[in-house]
């Protein structure tokens, strides 16, 4: 166990000796990795919000269901509350509404206006909420075969174009993160590159005096991960940061941003959940970068060798 | 001079029968440069564990490319190389590293890390093969001790003679306590008094029962040294 931890401590100490000799370019390695996992952090974040919104729209989503004038309206909501997907029906007879709209439109005396339209026009509606928004359309179909239905309406329209926009937004997002990802890869490479050419000479003594391969390169895919590792906890942090900037500035807006800015803060649970991904991602990025970058190295002393012994 | 081997001609001695006492053992090895350019052609060479052999030639004759040959750093044309029992032309990877840890190179330019003190500069070796610091601690006085350095541990290459950085490349070499130590040109850069003392630290590891293989044209050296003497010329080797 002791021996393990040595050599764990030598690996971090060539690690550290990595840093210092990478200067400045370990913080442009960094900071790109930081940058385009900010990216992803903020789409990531972004997908969560219209997600939980669209969440929020599914659940206040209502089904209009007209009741044909001279059906008793209490056998077709009995029939309507019958069906498994429905939450909740609540009646609104047309007396009700057509007071209600008589009110709306500032006509105060009801009964004029009742005698000129020659009795209340309105039919009952039966205020119908689903389960989830999915099955609003397949609720929609069913209420309309039963026996007394008028007519059927809801804004599904809406719902579903924001899930378009959605998606949208995750194609765009995802192809924007992959270009970042990319120079973060190459930069990142390039560092280690840099690196590994500083300390060449350590490396070919290492290699005449027996050092394994894996023992000679795991110091730079450690650095490679550090490099990960930091990226992922600085974008967190630059996250947390314009979250609570945007939040400070929407609160001070109409009241639609300020819902937007109450919507804003990601749960316990979501705040866990995306530095993990952040960390876990920038791990990855770095040790694919630093892994191609000895690779590179890896073969170009290789066919250096070959070259010279042909 | 009598020629072991030569060119487009059947060698004058029949290749010895290896043994358990042989420390390196070389069989028709030829080694070419480029299009014609010879390192080394049609070498049989046999040299037993425990001695001390100098290979003496101009530049260019083959020296350098001889000890890399036994190192694995190159690899010939044709002919095999056994080292220690091992044939080094079969080794790869992580084998030819463990081959390497039972080899002590010392070079004419000494490799030294700028950076690294004597005492870091010698235990950067066993710490690249993973020993643990007491192991390191354990062996590094008695090395620096035994190529005079012990009061210079922290001082870092600039600091010192060439000739002082030269004993540190060869602790350098010694520290794992290698069956086999070749040597290139090892006194190449130095003064005669600091190549003298270099050369009896490597009769001193020769007593203490290592094979020491030196490459050199210190003629001086070469006159008074009582071991087998061979030469290389035009990539032929001759017993002197």
């Amino acid at each position: 166990m002791w021996d393990g931890l040595t050599r764990w401590g030598y690996l971090w100490q060539e690690t550290w000796r990595g840093f210092r000799r990478g200067g400045w370019m370990n913080w442009a390695a960094v900071a790109t990795v930081a940058v385009s996992l900010f990216l992803l952090g903020t789409s990531l974040q972004a997908s969560w919000h219209l997600e939980r919104l669209l969440n929020q729209f599914g659940s206040q989503l209502e089904i209009s269901v007209y009741v044909q004038p001279q059906v008793d309206p209490a056998p077709v909501q009995a029939a309507v509350e019958a069906l498994p997907e429905v939450a909740s029906v609540t009646l609104v007879s047309k007396g009700d509404a057509w007071e209600g709209l008589v009110k709306e439109l500032g006509i105060s005396n009801i009964e004029v206006a009742t005698q000129q339209l020659e009795g209340n026009p309105l039919l009952d509606e039966l205020k119908v909420k689903v389960t989830s928004p999915a099955v609003a359309p397949e609720v929609a179909a069913q209420v309309e075969n039963i026996a007394g239905v008028e007519d059927t309406r809801y804004v599904a329209e809406v719902v579903t174009r924001l899930r378009e926009v959605n998606e949208l937004l995750t194609w765009v997002g995802l192809g924007a993160i992959a270009l970042v990802i990319s120079a973060a890869v190459a930069t990142t490479m390039t560092t280690i590159r840099l690196v590994v050419a500083a300390r060449s000479q350590e490396i070919e003594i290492m290699r005449l005096v027996g050092a394994t391969r894996g023992w000679i390169y795991l110091p730079f895919l450690m650095q490679g991960a550090v490099f990960g590792l930091q990226g992922g906890v600085i974008a967190w942090g630059a996250i947390a940061v314009v979250q609570q900037i945007l939040r400070s500035v929407l609160s001070s807006q109409p009241s639609f941003l300020q819902f937007l800015a109450r919507e804003l803060p990601l749960t316990s649970r979501e705040t866990l959940l995306l530095l993990i991904v952040l960390l876990i991602f920038g791990t990855g990025v770095g040790l694919i970068a630093s892994a191609l970058a000895v690779r590179r190295t890896k073969a170009e002393v290789d066919s250096d060798q070959v070259a010279w012994t042909i | 001079m009598v020629p072991v081997s030569q060119f487009g001609q059947p060698n004058q001695f029949s290749p010895p029968q290896r043994s358990l006492a042989t420390m390196v053992s070389l069989r028709g090895v030829t080694k070419v440069y480029g299009k014609s350019h010879r390192g080394l052609w049609n070498v049989n060479l046999d040299i037993p564990t425990g001695s001390f052999m100098a290979i003496a030639g101009a530049s260019g004759a083959g020296k350098s490319t001889l000890l890399k040959l036994l190192y694995g750093e190159e690899r010939p044309d044709q002919g095999n190389i056994s080292v220690n029992g091992q044939e080094v032309t079969q080794l790869q990877g992580n084998k030819l590293a463990f081959f390497r840890r039972s080899v002590g190179i010392i070079f004419q330019d000494y490799k030294l890390l700028p950076r690294r003190t004597v005492a870091e500069n010698i235990s950067f070796v066993l710490m690249a093969r993973g020993c643990p610091p007491s192991e390191i601690q354990r062996r590094l006085v008695p090395t620096l001790k035994l190529v005079g350095l012990l009061e210079k541990a922290d001082r870092f290459p600039a600091q010192l003679s060439g000739g002082e950085q030269q004993r540190v490349s060869i602790a350098r070499a010694i520290v794992g306590t290698p069956p086999l130590i070749l040597a290139d040109e090892p006194t190449g850069n130095l003064d005669g008094e600091n190549a003298r003392q270099i050369m009896g630290i490597l009769e001193r590891l020769h007593q203490f029962g290592a094979t020491v293989i030196v490459t050199t044209h210190d003629e001086l050296w070469l006159r008074r040294s009582p071991h087998a003497i061979w030469e290389l010329r035009d990539g032929q080797l001759f017993q002197a």
